[in-house]
């Protein structure tokens, strides 16, 4: 693989906020990465910079090796796309994919075979044929979402930056999208870069997970290491999927939180001093208290208090010690879900080497 | 299905029976517009058509219906000239009031982006409203003169020898002091319009490689458009009724039809005002109907 994109060293400053910190990624050609982080975390000030929006304070960008320092944005070969969709409102969805064709600074397209030719190739390809002559007030938010991808799809650029892409959709509709985002990008065989503050988004969708925390990035990988083996505690925090215990490692095996002491799989890197231990939210099983665990068990008593059921999966809460809420996910798919009464306290289990623990 | 539709049945039955009210209310509502509009608009209209129509005599009218004020007002050399005359000063202080207005309100609407700020300069465009029409026509007097600021500072720094006197008391000082008092009305809607563009579409048409000038041309001039249309009609509606600063500025050499409308009632002519007065309602209208064509105002705003 080789690297399309390579951002070195990117550092932007707003006053005295500092929106990217010494941030280098590169992006890798015929890719789909999503780039997940809090709101705050810069992720939108990366695509921007990116983008050519934002001039960044220090660091350098190259695009296929050549430096895109100084070049404006409408000569990088980047395609955007923007959360609110952007579509010029007097104009038919027709006119508004070839505008890039028709009106940009360099090579224009000036027969307009070519360009009817191109825009109806690009609605085919996002399933909007018959639409060409609405206008754009007259399509539904997913149809505008297509246009605006159509829009930047045109000219061919050579890496499409979205952002926020699904946030202005309803649920039903971004599930369609996400499928036909992915379909969309193999077909054309681009690096598509989608930034998004859904964890759930950002792992259906990339075929890598950049994780961006107080414009540093924290982990890129694919998505499976991302949810199994978030690269701190942050991470995991973030991803939200994992009960915490913030505590310390005692004599290299032992994991003290509160009044509860549970051993651990020592890591390469295991030593003694706070720490966090983190167990994910589906990797919990509950017994009755009485229940004696089972060997190599490990666990924490805690309360139940209430349940939320979401169809494929339920969620339970419990109340552990200092009024500390965990988590605990079943999925449904080979079980019914259990029935626990609130206020009575029940044992929650995992075996060891399902924590994770971060210093 | 049919719990349905009985229910569907029932809440129709329930609207017929509000329905009444509900057009009583609508009545009641519409009511004084449409007496005030009737009263103060419709039938003074109709009065003027009719008294157009009317025998002028020396110092009176009288109800014998003629069409000689109308003969009288084309076959006029003074008068159909007014005509075209007021024509002419409209269109070009219509294409004054775009040119000096559309870049202030790009400044206001578009490169100011705090809205408080937008506020504050737009109430600034309107802070010489505040004194009277009057003194703000007649200061165009002391600047424009043959011993005027204009051109003592001209001679001053030796662009010119001469003082230049066509500056007043010609049609180009009456364009001058009504571009100065009307273009306010042409900032006003397109900074409104501008200001509503959503800066990602300039963002969006950016990346898309268009340059400045084609940004400006296919996107932000399009969505200012009713703005400008509306100020348009302002500014067209109250220059085309102009009488006073054609009066001040030109030294009465200058007659609109405004100014013809002034002497003939001053005079008594009610029949041949009245002829005027129809001419002008009707080239109002048609210039208010030919800028509403432009732009759906309906759906734009």
């Amino acid at each position: 693989m080789t690297a399309i994109l390579d951002i070195q060293n990117v550092t932007k400053l707003y006053g005295n906020e500092v929106a990217l910190d010494d941030l280098s990624v590169s992006l890798e050609a015929n890719e789909y990465i999503s780039l997940l982080g809090p709101s705050g975390s810069g992720k939108s000030t990366l695509l921007r910079v990116i983008a050519g929006f934002e001039k960044p304070d220090a660091g350098e960008i190259f695009l296929e090796g050549t430096s895109l320092v100084g070049i404006p944005a409408h000569k990088r070969g980047i395609g955007f796309v923007s959360q609110s969709f952007a579509l010029f409102p007097h104009m038919s969805v027709f006119d508004n994919v070839a505008f890039g064709l028709r009106h940009r600074e360099d090579e224009p397209v000036r027969d307009e075979g070519e360009i009817t030719r191109r825009v109806n190739d690009m609605l085919a390809l996002v399933g909007l044929v018959d639409l060409g002559d609405r206008g754009v007030n007259q399509i539904s938010g997913g149809q505008k979402q297509r246009v605006a991808l159509a829009r930047t799809l045109v000219a061919d650029p050579k890496i499409i930056l979205l952002d926020e892409p699904l946030g202005a959709l309803d649920a039903n509709l971004r599930s369609r999208m996400r499928v036909e985002l992915r379909r969309i990008r193999q077909q054309l065989g681009i690096t598509f870069m989608h930034v998004t503050g859904n964890e759930q988004e950002a792992l259906t969708m990339g075929d890598r997970v950049a994780v961006l925390d107080s414009g540093r990035l924290v982990q890129i990988a694919d998505p499976d290491t991302v949810y199994n083996r978030p690269a701190s505690a942050r991470v995991a925090r973030f991803l939200d999927c994992y009960n915490m215990f913030e505590g310390r490692c005692e004599d290299g095996d032992r994991f003290v939180a509160g009044g509860s002491s549970f051993p651990y799989l020592p890591a390469e890197d295991a030593q003694a001093g706070p720490g966090i231990y983190c167990v994910r939210f589906d990797k919990i099983r509950v017994a009755p208290a009485s229940e004696a665990s089972r060997p190599g068990e490990v666990g924490v008593r805690a309360t139940f208090i209430t349940s939320e059921y979401s169809g494929p999966s339920i969620m339970y809460f419990f109340e552990g010690q200092g009024s500390k809420v965990l988590e605990v996910e079943y999925h449904l798919s080979h079980r019914q879900p259990d029935e626990f009464s609130p206020g009575s306290e029940y044992a929650l289990l995992w075996s060891p080497g399902d924590a994770l623990v971060y210093f | 299905m049919q719990v349905g539709s009985g229910a569907v049945a029932a809440a129709r039955l329930a609207a017929e029976k509000k329905d009444p009210r509900a057009r009583r209310i609508t009545a009641i509502l519409v009511a004084p517009g449409t007496i005030w509009m009737i009263l103060f608009l419709v039938v003074p209209m109709l009065m003027m058509v009719y008294v157009s129509f009317w025998t002028q005599k020396t110092f009176t009218i009288e109800p014998t219906l003629t069409v000689r004020s109308w003969v009288a007002f084309f076959s006029s050399e003074t008068y159909f000239g007014a005509l075209l005359r007021t024509i002419k000063i409209w269109l070009i202080v219509l294409a004054a009031t775009f040119f000096v207005g559309y870049p202030t309100a790009l400044f206001i609407g578009l490169f100011i982006k705090n809205k408080t700020i937008q506020t504050i300069v737009l109430v600034l465009c309107v802070v010489p409203f505040w004194t009277s029409f009057l003194i703000r026509v007649l200061a165009w007097r002391p600047m424009l003169g043959k011993e005027g600021a204009v051109n003592i500072v001209l001679q001053k720094i030796g662009v010119i020898s001469q003082p230049i006197e066509v500056l007043l008391f010609t049609e180009f000082s009456v364009v001058i002091g009504m571009t100065q008092i009307y273009v306010v009305f042409m900032v006003g809607p397109i900074a409104f319009m501008l200001s509503r563009i959503d800066p990602s579409l300039i963002e969006a048409a950016r990346d898309l490689g268009a340059s400045t000038w084609r940004i400006f041309r296919t996107i932000i001039f399009p969505l200012s458009l009713p703005g400008v249309v509306v100020g348009a009609i302002f500014v067209s509606v109250m220059v085309l009724g102009e009488f006073a600063t054609s009066g001040a500025l030109s030294g009465r050499k200058v007659n609109l039809l405004g100014n013809i409308i002034v002497t003939q009632v001053g005079s008594l002519k009610w029949a041949f005002a009245a002829v005027v007065g129809v001419i002008l309602t009707a080239v109002m209208a048609v210039v208010v109907a030919a800028l509403l064509r432009l732009v759906d105002l309906k759906k734009e705003l």
